[in-house]
């Protein structure tokens, strides 16, 4: 009996390690990057400092945030993830990115941090601070697409959609540095995204289409839908 | 003409509950009513349609239940056990409840007595004491301001659990001593066909003979939204529950017990929803204790499961042991068959198709058993039972064929009547280069070795009258069309206005669809791919009713009979006078016009058919698999939407391959845990993966009628798969999923494996 109660409470902790368990451990290192940080975000560094304290009391610091262009101030605890201070600290809160697999796997909270795709699930909301975030809301709006969001509708690249918001800003991130990828690239670049219902081939088609004159199709004519 | 009462026709229909689908015989009127007409002759339908929805999901804008944030709304989060089998002894929730932020903790033992549904079925008194039987079983659940704090909530609950012996091998479940996963025991007989003494007479008089045991492995739906819902309860008489289901009609009849209100006080909300796949039906335990929280706060509950929940409380497509014996003659025909299928849903039945599935044999005969295990229940899972009957019959069939010496196409069209496999054989074999395939496995000078396989697989769908459908025209112009049904990415809010703008001669963007909301009109659950054909029916119905109502309205201003009054191009026009759409809907009445459709028996049909075609690539010094390319073809009566019908082939084609190759629930037999429960170690297929998919609407299928086919395609890739990595390396893999070390282990008996 003794036995199994001992088991029991190491695997809870074990398959149950909690953010600030976690910050905790990494508190060394975590000092470290706070010190490189500082040279070049300073508003971050300021919030750090702030975390520091908070983080042995359980308390809150407000951080402040550019979301897609926008000045936003969270109130969060030291170990809130961007993902979480978006979806459910700010007000109005920004959805677009969702909590799927919570381990920095599956894409679909990637955001795009200083123009780079970064899993918003494994940032904390702290190291956002002052720096620039943009999440698929601020590629377009229904209304006003962006080219790789038009293919996106054109080439059927989206069904449950639960994923697509990753994707679409993966593959944004992507074109922006190389704007004629390969297949191959391309699919390199979706690599850190899943989707469930199985839309890649047609990601990979609205990512071709996107990216300019007509490549190489993955499958036949019936790709081109019609926007009756 | 004599007055009669109108015909009666008996007809066959789907029944589907929690994903699993029946045929039962219901009467209907044999009046005609409205009709397709020709397949090829439609403007909108039959076409490839861009979905009306996806704008707002490629900008993030589509709402999802987990996006529901509501003022004053509890974040909630569940404890499960930690064992396979134990007895939950008393739990300590004080230290829980001192924690700032947290607002409510309840435990499952008083949620069951708390919910008119935890009753137990008998009327006795629910158990003291909570015996939970897999490990991830809740067993309390709490609601803090913030996820975070309620994460901390949960570490702080103190469980005293009474561990009991558990068995999670289907193996060792067998064996007599074993534990007792079910007090009626580990075995449960599901069936017995067949007469066993004519078909053991049979193989003597058979050519060729293969005996052989396949597995197929658990694998999970991995829905990308996990399973959970935002309870909207503030202590009144109503409530509103905004959830991730497949089936909006069943969250109020569970959530009006788990609340004790009023079914008809109760509002279920499904605007979108991240993917089900046959897992999401109603309220389940984690809407029961978010109801009971929510009672509890008097505020509204996010209840959502983690990632980890998903996998070890939230369902899995059941795996299969199946032990199979065939036997043909000398001509291919498969004179005799047995076959002993057990089905491993855990705790729950499980599904499997029973064997020889689609293949005719002289004579056959199976016994079925549910054997069970300490995991969790599986659930319904896209073509549930298929996969697993068509990989291992498909197996077999290859075995067969290869003993025999004969093409396994022909052998598989030799015990194949009827002549729609046929022809989608051909075609498949046509478009991937049968000629291609080894004759003799494993021959390739190269350690890179490609082969092909097929397989070939059957379901049911077809629609049944469920189905409530409004479409209203208003006098400027605006046609709307309304029922409570749910999207689950499938596209049934694009070919409904698709119907209705064909109907009425508008365009895509005239047309505002309604849906996801149970005030609305009823709708059945998306299941057994019944959906399209319930829904699309009503939805013509509707359009059609619209459509003679207006006409009629019409017919002075254009000076003509009702059924002269045409609907094209954006006008109504008759005996050369023509309205735009516009002015014509200001001619009517104030009210504009509201029309009712129900389902005709006429639009929809049952019975679909597909053939795969597989094309792999197997390095034998490494024993990875490649699949290079996948034909796939399938009928579908009237395909609605050819572009939302090739996706689906697509992911399902996609989760076949994951199943084939990859995918697999690992459990710790000593401990009766998941070792695997995160998208880190369950490997789902990625981007690298996908191989050249060429999706092909089998349009010879003349049917004038809808048919479902979201879970067709998934059925027939997994054993094609398995036969291609056969013809490639002569590795014959009979359980799944086909990884590298049971390929090497595999050829080194053969000495292939350089």
């Amino acid at each position: 009996m003794a036995d199994d109660k001992h088991r029991g409470k190491l695997k809870a902790t074990l398959r149950n390690p909690s953010r600030r368990r976690f910050l905790q451990g990494v508190g060394a290192v975590g000092a470290g990057a706070a010190l490189v940080d500082k040279l070049a975000f300073p508003e971050q560094a300021e919030a750090q400092a702030a975390t520091a304290k908070a983080a042995a009391a359980g308390a809150k610091v407000r951080v402040p945030l550019n979301i897609n262009g926008q000045k936003r101030e969270a109130l969060v605890e030291a170990r809130t993830t961007l993902l979480c201070a978006l979806r459910d600290h700010l007000e109005p809160a920004v959805t677009g990115p969702k909590l799927v697999c919570d381990h920095g796997t599956c894409g679909a909270c990637t955001v795009m941090l200083e123009g780079k795709p970064v899993y918003s699930c494994l940032l904390l909301a702290v190291d956002a601070a002052g720096r620039a975030v943009t999440t698929v809301e601020g590629l377009g709006s229904p209304g006003k697409m962006s080219a790789l969001q038009q293919a996106f509708v054109e080439k059927d690249a989206t069904m449950c959609g639960f994923c697509t918001s990753g994707f679409v800003v993966s593959v944004s991130a992507y074109l922006s540095g190389n704007p004629k990828p390969t297949l191959d690239q391309l699919r390199e670049a979706c690599h850190g995204n899943f989707c469930r219902c199985g839309t890649y081939p047609k990601v990979f088609a609205a990512g071709m289409a996107a990216s300019g004159p007509p490549h190489a199709s993955l499958q036949g004519d019936e790709n081109a839908g019609k926007g009756i | 003409m004599a007055d009669t009462a109108p015909k009666k026709k008996k007809i066959k229909v789907p029944r589907v509950v929690n994903g699993i689908e029946t045929m039962v015989e219901i009467e209907v009127d044999d009046t005609g009513g409205p009709v397709w007409g020709p397949n090829d002759k439609h403007r909108l339908l039959n076409h490839p349609l861009t979905r009306v929805d996806a704008p707002a999901k490629v900008t993030g804008t589509a709402v999802y239940s987990y996006d529901v944030r509501l003022p004053g709304m509890l974040h909630g989060r569940i404890l499960r056990s930690p064992y396979a089998h134990a007895r939950v002894k008393h739990i300590d929730v004080s230290a829980a409840k001192r924690i700032a932020g947290v607002r409510a903790v309840v435990t499952v033992q008083q949620m069951r007595a708390q919910d008119r549904s935890g009753a137990p079925a008998s009327g006795g008194s629910p158990s003291s004491v909570q015996e939970v039987r897999y490990e991830g079983e809740p067993v309390a659940a709490v609601a803090a301001l913030s996820p975070e704090v309620a994460d901390d909530a949960i570490h702080a609950l103190r469980v005293d659990y009474e561990v009991l012996p558990h068995v999670v091998s289907p193996d060792k479940a067998l064996k007599p001593d074993a534990p007792k996963v079910l007090a009626e025991g580990n075995l449960e007989e599901k069936e017995k066909k067949g007469e066993q003494a004519k078909v053991q007479d049979a193989f003597k008089q058979c050519q060729a003979i293969v005996e052989a045991e396949y597995r197929t492995q658990t694998i999970h739906h991995s829905c990308l939204e996990t399973h959970g819902m935002v309870i909207d309860y503030r202590g009144k008489d109503s409530a509103t529950v905004y959830a991730s289901t497949q089936s909006t009609f069943s969250i109020p009849p569970d959530t009006a017990k788990a609340l004790d209100l009023k079914d008809s006080k109760i509002t279920s909300v499904v605007e979108h929803m991240g993917g089900g796949f046959g897992s999401k039906w109603g309220l389940g335990v984690e809407g029961k204790l978010a109801c009971q929280l929510s009672r509890q706060a008097k505020a509204p509950v996010k209840m959502m499961l983690t990632r980890h929940d998903e996998f070890v409380t939230a369902g899995n497509r059941s795996g299969s042991w199946q032990k199979l014996k065939g036997g043909v003659a000398k001509d291919g025909t498969l004179l005799a068959f047995e076959a002993r299928q057990y089905r491993l849903g855990g705790i729950g039945a499980g599904s499997q198709a029973g064997q020889p599935y689609i293949y005719n044999a002289v004579n056959s005969y199976r016994e079925v058993y549910s054997l069970h295990t300490n995991v969790d229940s599986s659930r319904a899972m896209r073509a549930p039972g298929h996969p697993q009957a068509s990989f291992a019959i498909e197996s077999l069939m290859d075995e067969l064929s290869y003993k025999l010496g004969m093409d396994p196409l022909e052998f598989r069209k030799k015990n194949l009547k009827e002549a729609v496999y046929h022809r989608q054989l051909d075609r498949g074999a046509k478009e991937i280069g049968w000629e291609r395939r080894n004759r003799v496995p494993g021959t390739e000078s190269s350690p890179l070795k490609r082969g092909i396989g097929c397989g070939v697989g059957t379901w049911g769908g077809g629609g049944r009258p469920q189905c409530k459908v409004t479409v209203a025209i208003a006098r400027d112009g605006a046609v709307d069309v309304s029922v409570g049904t749910q999207d689950l990415g499938t596209g049934t809010r694009t070919y409904m206005r698709a119907i209705v703008a064909e109907e009425l001669g508008l365009g895509m963007a005239d047309i505002r669809e309604h849906i996801g909301n149970s005030k609305l009109g009823a709708a059945n659950g998306s299941g057994g791919s019944t959906t399209a054909a319930s829904l699309s029916p009503a939805v013509k119905d509707a359009a059609v009713n619209a459509r003679l109502e207006m006409a009629s309205k019409l017919a002075n201003l254009l000076q003509a009979k009702p059924e002269e009054i045409a609907f094209s191009g954006g006008e109504v026009s008759a005996g050369g006078k023509s309205l735009r759409w516009k002015q014509a809907c200001a001619a009517l009445p104030s009210s504009g016009i509201s029309a009712h459709g129900e389902w005709k028996p006429g639009l929809s049909d049952n019975g679909v058919h597909g053939a795969s075609f597989a094309e792999v690539e197997v390095d034998v010094e490494t024993g990875h698999v490649r699949p290079i390319k996948i034909v796939q073809v399938q009928d579908v009566g009237l395909p609605l939407n050819r572009l939302a019908i090739e996706s689906q082939i697509n992911g399902a084609v996609i989760q076949a391959l994951g199943m084939a190759l990859w995918e697999g629930r690992v459990m710790d037999e000593r401990l009766g845990v998941m070792v695997n429960p995160s998208f880190n170690d369950y490997k789902l297929p990625g981007a690298l993966e996908i191989p050249e998919i060429v999706a092909l609407i089998d349009d010879a299928d003349s049917r004038q009628a809808v048919i479902g086919v979201g879970e067709p395609p998934v059925i027939p890739t997994v054993g094609a798969v398995a036969n291609a990595v056969f013809n490639a390396c002569g590795a014959r893999i009979r359980e799944l999923p086909i990884t590298p070390d049971k390929i090497l282990m595999s050829l080194q008996p053969l000495g292939r494996t350089t």
